[in-house]
């Protein structure tokens, strides 16, 4: 590889995401989370710790923050609880919110790495090379969402991280990162990497269905879908469809209808849609859809 | 008070230069003492963090960064005085710049080289820090070319590089006196070697001035955009607090400023240590003090053109940075250095204490204080209430590791800098000859028309003793 | 990258290839002398209600067990390519089917089986990290024999011995056996040992499961444990059930959920939580309300009152049960409001069928039944019955339903070990010396039983108290089957298995060492089975026919393995229609007791549950849902009560009841009554092992023991404490930020109305 040659092939070398004329072809992988489904549990949280083998790392250690839960559910009060002539109780219940990377097309970290560390793929992943990551952490220090998590400490020299017996749980799959590198949801890469390498021995495209994330597939109340938005017989994509919300606009058919902008259709119309992404307006475009909590008027 | 004497002998000007590279006050002595045991301390630190992680530094996965980013910062600001002195006021034929700006450029280098420092320190995993380069390799795998950070890596060793040279180049005809003047030794040897077999020919002479003029004016632009390109790394981003159009002329000027300042400082040390009171004499001090409230105004105002830009903004994320800066946890050093870049200057308006050596020292002391607050609450405060109100965290303070690693560069700084001092002539001996004869050769014009009557000076001695070198 | 630390252990996996089949030969021997019945009894056939097929029609054919070493593997094992294995998760006794990812012998993950009615290929957290379970640094090793204050390792034929030796001349009377909820086999297995030397003294106990609510739902339906539909429901009105968290069957009923959400016939769920603490399924409510514990009986009778006002015909016996519980009564005894009483009958009115769940919180008082029979009869005046609750379906062999524990089991063993009635105590899947109330003294009377034995995973409060520790295998390690309590669609049995190898050698099986301990008192009935693995098979291959197998043995046999469930006829029971409100009776509020003037609510938290899991970090650091806490307790306080006391969050408060005093870190929470405080159950271990030994705070320590007037369980909720400051404090372990969970103004969690949305359009 010379300079020439990196030259020559700049565009290719980093293509600013979302663009019309490069469309992802034939993968996209996105999520759509239904936040009237999730309860909160835990569940997805957990079985990512057992995929992806994330470092459980102890009280002091969350203390200071330098906990690696890629997947995090969020608890939100309404903001007139126990406030000064607010609401006494959460009498609506709380708002549940699972955050991880939301693999943006646009992903503020990628443009900051010094190393080109985090990258697009071509399906659509913001990816994370441990071995090129040199730790200058630019890439969380520039994420809207914080949702990268840095390896403080070698957590697999770590007593009780991983002790005796407790490694053998290890997935074999997922590198086991050690100090110094950024880590962050990988969207189960190393599963959808399985469901295409079998697609193509068998030459199809991969069926949605094929691949599940870890969160996915446990969730108790499947609030969490996963698959190839270019696909147009997945569910992810006929969710994103129904909800009007399109990976390369910075506002939706709902947004514009709230704001009575043009294009949103009626109020009403755009009001029923509850499809929305974090952030939008910050334009990292995320892969991750919301729909957003419902509660009951009546009672 | 006294500038400095236009009749001055320049066997004079020789000897008490030499002198310093001989027998310095105690005081010296005791500094080095102290900047070594500072980077031990440094050290310590560091092995500590290399070996357990960089969890020790009690950063977090909110405050990603700390110290060492806005410490890296300070000292990339401090390295713009040399050029400042050297280049930009060369330039402009400031000739009061001649006995001071040796130093100065010394401190360019120093500094720089303490910031580059920082670099390794802050990351995750140092030995991998080639990885930043661009260096040609079979798998086609460049560094980003789109991250502030890398052009940050470049700059920096650009004008590192520059800086170097500069500060050498300019040297060279007083190596050539040390050389001259020195007895058999190691220090014979050193500078037989550096001074490059300078005899001070007139073709010599023509093509240094050349050079040195050349690389002046190369090192401006190249002082502003490194400045420029740090700041980028906080004005590229997307962070509220960070994302503002002006911080690059503001990190500039307050790059100045802090440099000016720590000139100051130096300035009052070194003339101290040095015995230089007959060249570093009060009215350049006064001159440099005028300057650094020049700039301290500067600064200030661009300062407030970033709080009246948010403010009036539309961003809300960046007004509540702001708000956290005035009211939150960090309130006490926002406003500190507040107070310390923008009132503390105000004492150098007052014409006495432009000279008052005890009350200098301590301003340029604060407003380098006021500074290094400057860039930790650029850094920490976006970091504590960024967009996301769930990661949060106002109570992440930096741990021993980190201060320990802040403290001892500055006693990295200070041992480079006083071992130089030691080593090489820390006023340049030909431009204060320079300096002294342009100025006698005014007076005598003066006198000449008769503009001036003066008693005491004989244009005539002035020129005595322009053949000892 | 860092890989050389991962330390790849790879054992061999040892794979049963064909099993121990002499068993089967024996049984098709003419002659043998063995009474069927008893033969029935033995493999846990015994009251089948379907007819047994002839004994010992299969194909038998000769094999043994054969361990293939990694050198020389089975087709299906290709390094690098991942093999699955189905199986039951023993995290709780919801009997969820998990699938085991098995790679190189080792296995890696857990997943749901979407096979099972039950779980339908969902897990929650605690099911998730069953595999910390079964990797755990910390699992007992060897059987230990205590010599003083330490144990002594000891080899399993001196462990057996001894028992042996300790059971002779001992009457059946002086032996207790304790044990959690067992079913299947292993209950059996159990019986028929306890039976050997005729022993009636088994106590089941579970800590914290829904006693109350059993008796409650047996008197109101005739069932202990009908299906509840919530899929069905447009309204659910909950009084405490925690139904996402830990109550029941919580995987279960969180697709069920999912599905309510969703609408039935267009129209989305309602959820109503009544409660005095928020419970995660509180946090998913529509509606949340506070009410004065132990007050959720007579809100029930108030809605059912107000029912009637708005033109429900209620029959006489309830309409004189809820006489005088009108609005403004009701209101001012729970502090619910009487508009929302309105609100709340208006569209339990509109929208049928709506569905009445009991839960933990409206049981955990000394009127508990009252409470529980008073929700219960909501759902008859509401038509519910039949609707949303439905009989179950049983699985047809009354020897393999489960026994269910509760706390009335602990009391009676208390009461006996006090009285020293008991020589030889074992306790099998209970902590007890951790999870029984301080004032029961039972680590005293537990030191009463001149020989204690205890099968443990781990070192636990228990063990350490135990003569006598035998090492367990982990649940991923065993054969066994379950029947879960609730039954989902069908009745199901549930197939435990091996996913790999044992990671130590001398663990063993709970099966195992029954079978090996009533071999010393029949040795006859049981020789012909090797192991545990060989009594089951043969169980399973004599009933195969009722069981829906074919022909061929092996076949059924591997192809119930690779099911792991077995999905039979189930007989369906029959739901009582209406039962009389007479004799219903609910006590009024006490007043506030000025020495104590606080109600204490043990809050189960659904990883932790009563605290036997809580040595598997990932459960650990898995953030509390509703406090976001991990690695310690907390005591929730309302912000308004706080303000009141002068305590702030990480206020380290001293909270003091009847029965001894507590530290613990505070923490303000709105979704709590002012006049109650909740502190999790599950932490405060001093013992366990490295990550769970002294982290937080134990409840169960300084719980009143008062109990449930009708079923003597113990009633969780009836504590009575203060709250002091001690003037120490700490910062919060949790994951929620410095703003408490406010979003600030910004679009991160957002929430609709209902009526705004069209949920039937969408995807």
């Amino acid at each position: 590889m010379s300079v020439s040659n990196l030259l020559e092939n700049w565009s290719d070398f980093r293509h600013t995401h979302p663009v019309d004329d490069v469309p992802h072809n034939p993968y996209k992988w996105a999520m759509s989370i239904d936040l009237d489904a999730c309860s909160g549990c835990n569940a997805c949280s957990v079985a990512c710790y057992a995929e992806n083998n994330l470092p459980v790392v102890g009280k002091e250690k969350y203390a200071h923050g330098h906990s690696m839960h890629w997947m995090r559910i969020e608890r939100y009060w309404d903001e007139d609880i126990s406030t000064e002539g607010g609401r006494d109780f959460p009498d609506q219940g709380a708002q549940f919110l699972p955050m991880m990377c939301q693999q943006c097309e646009a992903a503020p970290c990628e443009t900051v790495c010094p190393v080109g560390a985090t990258n697009h793929t071509p399906d659509g992943i913001n990816s994370q090379i441990y071995n090129r990551c040199i730790g200058s952490r630019y890439c969380e220090a520039n994420c809207p969402y914080k949702v990268r998590y840095f390896n403080w400490y070698d957590y697999p020299t770590t007593d009780n991280v991983w002790p005796a017996e407790m490694n053998q749980q290890l997935n074999p799959d997922v590198s086991v990162r050690g100090k110094g590198v950024m880590e962050k949801c990988t969207f189960c890469i190393q599963r959808v990497t399985v469901a295409k390498n079998n697609a193509k021995n068998e030459g199809r495209l991969v069926h949605d269905g094929d691949v599940q994330t870890a969160c996915q597939q446990a969730c108790p109340t499947s609030a969490i879908s996963f698959g190839n938005l270019v696909d147009p017989k997945s569910k992810v994509h006929r969710q994103w469809q129904a909800q009007q919300v399109e990976l390369n606009k910075d506002a939706q058919t709902k947004d514009k209808a709230e704001n009575n902008e043009e294009g949103g259709g009626s109020k009403e119309e755009g009001g029923s849609l509850r499809g929305y992404r974090i952030f939008e307006e910050l334009r990292p475009y995320p892969s991750v859809m919301y729909l957003e909590r419902v509660r009951e008027s009546a009672v | 008070m006294k500038d400095i004497c236009e009749d001055i002998a320049w066997a004079k000007i020789n000897k008490d230069v030499l002198k310093s590279l001989e027998n310095p006050r105690k005081l010296y002595w005791v500094i080095l003492f102290v900047a070594i045991a500072m980077v031990g301390v440094a050290v310590g630190s560091e092995i500590y963090q290399y070996m357990d992680g960089m969890g020790v530094s009690n950063k977090n996965n909110t405050h990603v960064w700390g110290l060492y980013i806005a410490t890296f910062i300070f000292w990339i600001g401090m390295s713009h005085s040399g050029t400042l002195l050297s280049a930009i006021l060369h330039l402009m034929h400031a000739d009061w710049r001649k006995p001071i700006y040796r130093f100065a450029e010394a401190m360019t280098t120093f500094s720089l080289m303490t910031a580059g420092l920082f670099v390794a320190v802050h990351l995750g995993r140092v030995w991998q820090i080639y990885y930043a380069l661009p260096y040609p390799n079979g798998r086609g795998i460049w560094p980003n070319f789109q991250s502030p950070l890398l052009w940050d890596a470049m700059a920096i060793f650009t004008y590192l590089s520059s800086s170097i040279l500069f500060l050498y180049v300019g040297m060279i005809p007083d190596l050539a006196i040390c050389r001259d003047n020195m007895n058999p030794g190691w220090r014979k040897k050193l500078y037989t070697a550096f001074s490059l077999g300078w005899e001070g020919t007139d073709r010599q002479w023509r093509n240094f001035r050349v050079t040195y003029l050349t690389i002046a004016c190369f090192l401006i632009p190249l002082a502003v955009s490194v400045h420029s390109i740090v700041a980028s790394d906080f004005a590229m981003s997307q962070q509220p607090g960070w994302h503002i159009t002006s911080f690059p002329p503001y990190f500039v000027a307050g790059a100045l400023y802090s440099g000016c300042a720590a000139i100051i400082t130096l300035f009052i040390i070194l003339r101290y240590v040095f015995r230089f009171e007959e060249y570093m004499t009060l009215p350049i001090l006064k001159k440099i003090v005028r300057l650094t409230f020049a700039i301290a105004m500067v600064w200030t105002y661009l300062n407030l053109i970033e709080y009246a830009s948010v403010w009036y903004g539309h961003d809300q994320a960046s007004k509540d940075v702001l708000i956290q800066k005035a009211i939150g946890p960090y309130a006490p050093f926002w406003w500190t250095m507040n107070f310390c870049g923008t009132i503390v200057p105000l004492i150098m308006f007052f014409k006495r204490f432009q000279t008052h050596i005890p009350v200098l020292f301590a301003v340029s002391l604060l407003l380098n204080m006021g500074m290094w607050l400057e860039r930790w609450m650029i850094v920490a405060p976006t970091f504590s209430h960024g967009y996301y109100p769930w990661t949060w965290d106002h109570d992440q303070w930096p741990s021993l590791v980190q201060w320990g690693i802040v403290f001892g560069s500055f006693g990295w700084f200070t041992l480079l800098f006083m071992v130089f001092c030691k080593v090489f002539p820390s006023v340049s001996m030909y431009e204060v000859k320079e300096m002294v004869y342009h100025r006698s050769q005014a007076t005598k014009k003066l006198v000449a028309s008769g503009k001036l009557a003066t008693a005491g000076l004989n244009a005539d001695n002035l020129n005595a003793d322009r053949g000892a070198h | 990258m860092n890989s050389g630390s991962i330390k790849h252990l790879i054992k061999p996996l040892a794979i049963r290839l064909s099993e121990q089949t002499t068993l089967a030969k024996s049984l098709v021997m003419v002659g043998h002398p063995f009474d069927r019945r008893d033969f029935l009894k033995v493999l846990g056939w015994g009251g089948a209600a379907v007819a047994l097929s002839g004994c010992g029609n299969g194909s038998v054919e000769d094999g043994k067990e054969t361990v293939v070493s990694y050198v020389e593997t089975n087709d299906y094992m290709i390094p690098s390519i991942s093999v699955y294995f189905n199986s039951t998760c023993a995290q709780c006794d919801a009997g969820c089917s998990i699938t085991g990812r098995i790679r190189e012998g080792r296995v890696l993950k857990l997943e749901g089986n979407p096979d099972s009615a039950i779980n339908r290929g969902k897990t929650c957290g605690l099911g998730q990290a069953g595999v910390q379970h079964h990797y755990n640094p910390d699992r007992v090793r060897a059987p230990l024999l205590r010599t003083g204050n330490s144990g002594e390792a000891i080899t399993w034929e001196k462990a057996y011995a001894l028992i042996a030796e300790k059971m002779n001349g001992v009457s059946g009377e002086e032996v207790a056996f304790l044990s959690g909820g067992v079913s299947g086999h292993l209950k059996v297995l159990l019986g028929n040992y306890l039976d050997s030397f005729g022993c009636k003294n088994h106590f089941v106990y579970e800590a914290v499961g829904p006693a109350v609510l059993r008796a409650a739902n047996k008197k109101s339906y005739g069932v202990e444990m009908p299906r509840f539909n919530i899929n069905k429901a447009k309204v659910v009105l909950s009084f405490g059930a925690d139904f996402l968290g830990a109550w029941v069957s919580p995987v279960h009923f969180s697709q069920q959920y999912a599905q309510f959400r969703k609408g039935v016939d267009g129209q989305r769920g309602v959820l109503i939580q009544v409660e005095s603490k928020m419970t995660l399924t509180g946090a998913n409510a529509d509606r949340w309300l506070v009410v004065r514990p132990g007050t959720e009986g007579i809100l029930a009778l108030g809605i059912i009152n107000a029912l009637g006002a708005h033109g429900v015909t209620l029959s006489g016996d309830i309409a004189a049960a809820v006489k005088g519980y009108d609005k403004e009564r009701v209101s001012k005894d729970t502090g619910v409001s009487a508009e929302q009483i309105d609100k709340i009958v208006a569209l339990l009115k509109e929208r049928t069928p709506s569905l009445v769940l009991v839960g933990s919180a409206a049981e955990g008082y000394a009127h508990g039944s009252q409470n529980a029979a008073a929700i219960n009869l909501l759902n008859q005046v509401l038509g519910n019955v039949g609707k949303t609750v439905e009989a179950a379906a049983v699985v047809p062999f009354p020897q393999m339903a489960p026994l269910t524990g509760n706390t009335a089991a602990l009391k009676t063993l208390n009461d006996g070990l006090a009285a020293g009635k008991y020589k030889v105590l074992f306790s099998y899947a209970a902590n007890p010396v951790f999870t029984a109330p301080g004032a029961m003294k039972f680590p005293d009377n537990m030191a009463k039983a001149g020989f204690k034995v205890v099968f443990a995973h781990y070192m636990d409060e228990t063990a350490m108290q135990a003569d006598l520790v035998l090492p367990l295998d982990s649940a991923l390690e065993d054969w066994g089957t379950q029947v879960p309590e609730y039954m989902a669609e069908g009745a199901q049995i549930n197939i435990q298995q091996p996913l790999m190898e044992k990671l130590h050698a001398e663990t063993r099986g709970m099966g195992d060492i029954l079978l090996a301990l009533i071999k010393l008192r029949r040795a006859e009935d049981y020789k012909k089975y090797d192991d545990y693995y060989a009594y089951l098979r043969a169980a399973m291959l004599q009933n195969k026919n009722a069981l829906g197998g074919g022909a061929d043995d092996d076949t059924f046999w591997t192809e119930t393995l690779s099911k792991g469930i077995i999905k039979v006829a189930g007989t369906k029971q029959i739901l009582s229609g209406k039962v009389s409100a007479a004799g219903l009776s609910l006590p009024t509020p006490a007043a506030i007791d000025a020495q104590y003037p606080l109600q204490l609510i043990p809050s189960v938290n659904a990883s932790l549950r009563d605290g036997r899991h809580t040595n598997q970090p990932w459960l650990q650091e898995s953030p509390d849902p509703l406090t976001t806490i991990v690695w310690d307790s907390w005591v929730e306080i309302h912000p308004k009560k706080a303000a009141e006391l002068g305590i702030v969050e990480g206020d380290i408060v001293e909270v003091t009841g009847k029965n001894g005093s507590l530290k613990a870190q505070a923490y303000l929470f709105p979704g709590i009554h002012p006049d109650a405080i909740s502190i999790p159950l599950g932490r405060g271990h001093e013992a366990l092992g490295r990550y769970a030994k002294g982290y937080g705070v134990n409840p169960f320590q300084i719980l009143d023991t008062v109990f449930d007037k009708e079923t003597g369980e113990l009633a969780l909720h009836e504590t009575r404490v203060k709250v002091s400051k001690t003037g120490s404090r700490v910062i919060v372990v949790k994951d929620e930020g410095p703003v408490g969970g406010k979003q600030m103004g910004k679009k991160i969690a957002v929430r609709v109305a209902s009526d705004k949305v069209k949920l039937s359009e969408e995807v």
